[in-house]
Formats: structure tokens, C-alpha cells, sequence
């Protein structure tokens, strides 16, 4: 293969542990990497590491990880023919994804009519709807503009509703409405603060569910109509819509209903010819599971799904970006064990308050079924300027209890000091009677730390 | 070139005299020596300015002409690039650097170029003062914010 391949050296157009997994991937596939970082990340081990870095610009994301013509400029000057956009920044980014192909290099990941189709959450949900993918019961499109109309709707679909903006995402942009008296302002608001934040004030609105938990579907799709689910990950564990603990498989809920659902996720993913990576989340209650939206990237918590499939997911997007054919088939999938993911955040444990500075001691934990994905070491000086994810120790046991067992035994060895960390969080969280358990719904860490607080 | 579009006035317009003057002044911060513009009606607009045969021609260095410096500061002062690019301390048409080793230069003095494809952005001295060294390699891909030039301040 080596002969025909696409690319030969990738720029990887991010960061932290991400950007050193990528690195990894590369590496082991035979790929040259070209680090691109701020003038804030010049001490990064990904940097050190990989065979070419180059600092693009000033520690603001706007003028370094976000700037998708700097970016472009740097692979041309490096020769990179492929960017891999890892997660966050310009993985989403449709215009990038575009602008990367028209350049003539290769985007790991979809295309750009892809990224577009699943960015807006109206299309993204008809689309899955017709391709058989259980949707949440809701507007059919963007709500009408007359007011009785839109109640009449909401009265169709049951009370509560949420009202949410098509253009919104990562749980902004929306509001939950119990009563139909309270809609029409409701929907006013959310329409004025999605004008804001997003540019547009188009609105859908959906049946709220009580107690949701957070299910999606891994999927792994080649250019050649080749399409995989590989299980199903639980990421019910959030506070503020940020996911804090993941693990998969999703408990409690039958293989063979994960098997069906998946199973629809991939033909959607046949459907609009999707490539790449990609997540199908879910809200799951009582039974039923309801489509929220589709990320057309890898996700943070990937590793729980490696650990449980056998499947190393980035080196598999290099290789299909490669044009390659996926060489695992459905049936060759074997789910074995259970493993936990915790995101070590530097954060205050108790106010989640940013703790940036420098890490003097950043002693691992290690032992059977342990995995460290981090880009941190000892010294490294935790920045200001990104989001507080400073690592993620992944657990992996034949079962749910040992994994949760092994990863309390890896929290307490984990020694970090020089900036406060989340690890005491996870701690208390993995003693907590309800979550060895297991099958938590959304909602259950905001009222757990309510009454930590209380307490 | 990115920000440059908005420096130009509208082709239409550009007969004015101070339009072309501002146009030069910019050919000559840049280190650029032409500018061709030209419209579909076949007009055509052609600077040329001409840029200091080199700095030391340009501003002697102070121990000849203006005697000692009041002020000598121990430490001295980087040059750093404002984005990356292929390093540069030559203009291209010239063979003489812009600020070699033991020049003078003043603040804002173009001291060398980045390129980018056909992009080209020049780098600014921050302060007034002497080259004391070159610190990073000509013809070099370099990031942003690299260290490229030590310069000893010198306040006259």
C-alpha cells in the first residue's frame, strides 16, 4: 500500500493529548507528523516529538489553532498533504474541511457537505429520520411562525418541550418549557439569544425527557461504502453538558438493542456516503432512544471503545483518509470487557475552578488494564488559554467492577501537585454507591454535587 | 497579501497623488521596490520607489556622526518574527543584507523578510539601536515569534 498511499506527512492542527495521540497513530502507521502550535504550547511533547514543528501564531485560539489560513499556509510550507483536525477547534468546521480538499490536500475526516449536513441539527435529525434512525418526537423542520401554531405543536408532541436553535450546540442556545403558557416567550427569547450567539434565529423544538441517559453509537465508515458501528459508549456523567466520566459498553441496556440501533447508524452513515469517524448521540429512557446529533470527528472518550473493540480508531481514520478499505468487517467486532474513561481536568475538585500553572510532580498510575492518555509531564506549565483537559486515565476490565476496581486503585496512586486537579472528584464519584450501579441519567452529577454541597 | 487589499484604494481612484505617495511610503516600509496594478480596460498603474542602497549607507553608525550615545543599555533587545515563514535577511534584488552585523538601525526598520509562497512579510526592528547578532539561519523555515536578530539599544 505503501506506494499508492495519499500522504506521507500529516499536520496535526491541534493540541494537548490529542494531538500526541494523533502523533502516535502517525507513527505507527509510518507517517511523518508536522506539530503546528502557539507560541504558548512551545513546550508541548507532541512539539519535541514530532519530525516538524512550526509555531504559527500568538497563544489566542483565533490567531493559532483556529485560523484555518495560517494553517493552510503551514502545511504548504512543511509539506503536509494531509491535516488531521483531531477534536474541537476546526474538526467541525465545514468551510476548513472545503478549504483543506481545495487546496488539494487531504481533511482527515468527512467532507465538508457532511460536516454542514450534521451542523445543522433540523437537516441532521431528517436526514436520520429517514434513513431509520430513531428520533426524539419533535418539529418536523424549523417552527412556524404563528404563535398557536407553535402551540399546537408543542400540545402534539407533549409537554415539557425544549426549544432549541438549530445553529446551537454544546448546550447552548435552548430552553425547556413545561407549561404551554410559558412557551410563546419562551421560544421569543431563545430565538433573540440564538440571533446573538449564532447568526440565526432559526428554532426546532423537541419532547424534553425527564431522565434521559447519554448513549452514542461509535462509527467507523471507508470511502469505498463500507460502514461500522463499533458499540455503544454511556457518557451520562455531565456537568454542564461537558462529559466528565465515560465508559463503554452502555450498562444495562441488551447487546441486541445497541445491535439494532448501531446497525442503523451505519446505514445512515451508507446513506450520504459519510467518511471517516464519527458519533451518533443519543438521549436513551425507558427503552427508547432518541437522536440528538452526529459528530463528525473523534470524540474524547475514543478510547473506551478501543479498549473494548481491538480497534485503534485514529489510526483507522489515517487509513481510510488514505483511501484505504476498511479491513475489519461487522461481524469480526468482538466486544470484550468494560472500560471506564475519567477526564483528568486542572481544575479545583470542588469549585471546578481553572487551575492553570505549572505541574511539579506528576507521578502515573500503571498496572493491568491501565491507560494514560496525556500530554503532560512533569514541569509542563498548564496554560491558560484552552480548555482544562489535562489528560484521561482509561480503565479496562473483564467486567464493569473490575474496571471501576483497577481505575480507584490508578486515582489513588495518581499524584499530581502544582495545580489543583479533579481527581478527588472522580474518586468520591467512583465510591458512590449509585454509580458502581451504574445507568445514571444526565442529570444525576448536577444533583450529586448539589448535595455534596449541601452536606 | 493578507491585510493588504484594505491598504489599496479602489484602481479607479488611484490617480491621486497622495494615494500614490501613501502607496510608496508602503512599497518602502515593506522593502518592496514595484507595484503594478493594472484593470480589465487595460489601465495600468506603475510605483517604483526607490529603497536605501543599504542601512549603513543610510544612517552611518552613531559613533561617526553623532559621537557616543547618551545611553547604552547592558541588555540587548530581539528582533522577533510576527509569523512564520522562510527567512530572509537579503531583499531579493539586492545582494547586500538590510541590517548586517554591526549596523544601526531605527525602530520599525524593515531587518529582514518572511516569505510564504508569494507572500511576503517583513520584519520589524523593535528599537533603535546596533545589530548585534544574527540569530537564526537565512533561507530557514521559522515560527512565529522566533528570535531572529539581537539588537543593543541605543538611545540618542
Amino acid at each position: 500500500m505503501s506506494t499508492e498511499r495519499r500522504f506521507g506527512r500529516v499536520l496535526i492542527a491541534n493540541r494537548g493529548e490529542i494531538a500526541l495521540r494523533i502523533q502516535r497513530a502517525c507513527r505507527q502507521l509510518g507517517l511523518e507528523t508536522v506539530a503546528v502550535y502557539s507560541e504558548a504550547d512551545a513546550d508541548s511533547r507532541h512539539v519535541h516529538e514530532a519530525d516538524i514543528a512550526l509555531c504559527i501564531g500568538a497563544p489566542a485560539a483565533s490567531r493559532s489553532y483556529l485560523d484555518p489560513e495560517g494553517l493552510l499556509l503551514a502545511a504548504r510550507m512543511t509539506g503536509a498533504t494531509a491535516i488531521h483536525p483531531g477534536y474541537g477547534f476546526l474538526s467541525e468546521n465545514a468551510d476548513f474541511a472545503d478549504a483543506v480538499e481545495a487546496a488539494g490536500l487531504t481533511f482527515v475526516g468527512p467532507t465538508g457537505d457532511s460536516i454542514r449536513m450534521m451542523g445543522d441539527k433540523i437537516t441532521a435529525k431528517r436526514t436520520m429520520q429517514a434513513a431509520g434512525v430513531p428520533c426524539v418526537p419533535g418539529s418536523d423542520g424549523s417552527l412556524p411562525a404563528a404563535t398557536d401554531e407553535i402551540l399546537a405543536l408543542a400540545e402534539t408532541v407533549g409537554f415539557p418541550v425544549i426549544v432549541k436553535a438549530s445553529g446551537g450546540g454544546g448546550g447552548r442556545g435552548m430552553r425547556v418549557v413545561h407549561h404551554a403558557t410559558d412557551l410563546a416567550e419562551a421560544v421569543a427569547l431563545t430565538a433573540k439569544e440564538a440571533q446573538q450567539a449564532f447568526g440565526n434565529p432559526t428554532l426546532y423544538l423537541e419532547r424534553f425527557m425527564q431522565k434521559p441517559r447519554h448513549i452514542e453509537i461509535q462509527v467507523l465508515c471507508d470511502t469505498h461504502g463500507n460502514a461500522l458501528w463499533l458499540g455503544a459508549r454511556d457518557c451520562s456523567l455531565q456537568r454542564r453538558h461537558q462529559k466528565i466520566l465515560e465508559e463503554a459498553p452502555a450498562p444495562g441496556i441488551d447487546p441486541a438493542t445497541i445491535a439494532e440501533i448501531g446497525e442503523r447508524c451505519a446505514e445512515a452513515c451508507r446513506r450520504i456516503g459519510y467518511r471517516g469517524a464519527g458519533t451518533f448521540e443519543f438521549l436513551y429512557e425507558d427503552g427508547v432512544f432518541a437522536f440528538i446529533e452526529m459528530n463528525t470527528r473523534v470524540q474524547v472518550e475514543h478510547p473506551v471503545t478501543e479498549q473494548i473493540t481491538d480497534i485503534d480508531i485514529v489510526a483507522e481514520q489515517l487509513r481510510i483518509a488514505q483511501g484505504e478499505p476498511l479491513r475489519v468487517r461487522q461481524e469480526d467486532i468482538a466486544f470484550r470487557g468494560h472500560a471506564i474513561e475519567c477526564r483528568l481536568n486542572a481544575e479545583d475538585a470542588f469549585t471546578f475552578l481553572p487551575s492553570p500553572g505549572t505541574v511539579t510532580r506528576w507521578d502515573l498510575p500503571g498496572g493491568p488494564g491501565i491507560r494514560i492518555d496525556t500530554h503532560v509531564v512533569a514541569g509542563y506549565t498548564i496554560q491558560p488559554y484552552y480548555d482544562s483537559l489535562i489528560g484521561k486515565i482509561i480503565s479496562y476490565g473483564a467486567t464493569r467492577e473490575e474496571a471501576i476496581a483497577r481505575l480507584r486503585v490508578a486515582l489513588a496512586e495518581m499524584n499530581v501537585e502544582g495545580v489543583s486537579t479533579n481527581i478527588r472528584l472522580h474518586e468520591d464519584l467512583l465510591a458512590d454507591p449509585h454509580i458502581q450501579e451504574g445507568g445514571m441519567d444526565i442529570h444525576f452529577l448536577e444533583r450529586w454535587l448539589e448535595e455534596r454541597t449541601a452536606s | 497579501m493578507t491585510g493588504t487589499p484594505s491598504l489599496l484604494p479602489s484602481f479607479d481612484s488611484v490617480s491621486h497623488p497622495d494615494d500614490i505617495g501613501r502607496l510608496a511610503d508602503l512599497l518602502v516600509e515593506a522593502g518592496l521596490e514595484t507595484l503594478e496594478l493594472s484593470n480589465q480596460d487595460g489601465s495600468r498603474l506603475f510605483i517604483r520607489v526607490s529603497q536605501p542602497q543599504s542601512v549603513q549607507d543610510e544612517r552611518p553608525s552613531s559613533s561617526l556622526h553623532t559621537g557616543t550615545p547618551t545611553h547604552v543599555h547592558d541588555t540587548t533587545v530581539s528582533v522577533k518574527t510576527p509569523y512564520f515563514g522562510l527567512l530572509s535577511y537579503t531583499h531579493p534584488l539586492r545582494e547586500e543584507p538590510f541590517a548586517p552585523v554591526g549596523s544601526t538601525v531605527q525602530r520599525s526598520d524593515v531587518v529582514a523578510l518572511l516569505t510564504l509562497e508569494t507572500l511576503q512579510i517583513p520584519v520589524l526592528a523593535g528599537a533603535d539601536g546596533e545589530v548585534m547578532e544574527v540569530t537564526a539561519q537565512a533561507g530557514a523555515l521559522v515560527g512565529f515569534g522566533t528570535e531572529i536578530m539581537k539588537i543593543r539599544p541605543i538611545s540618542i
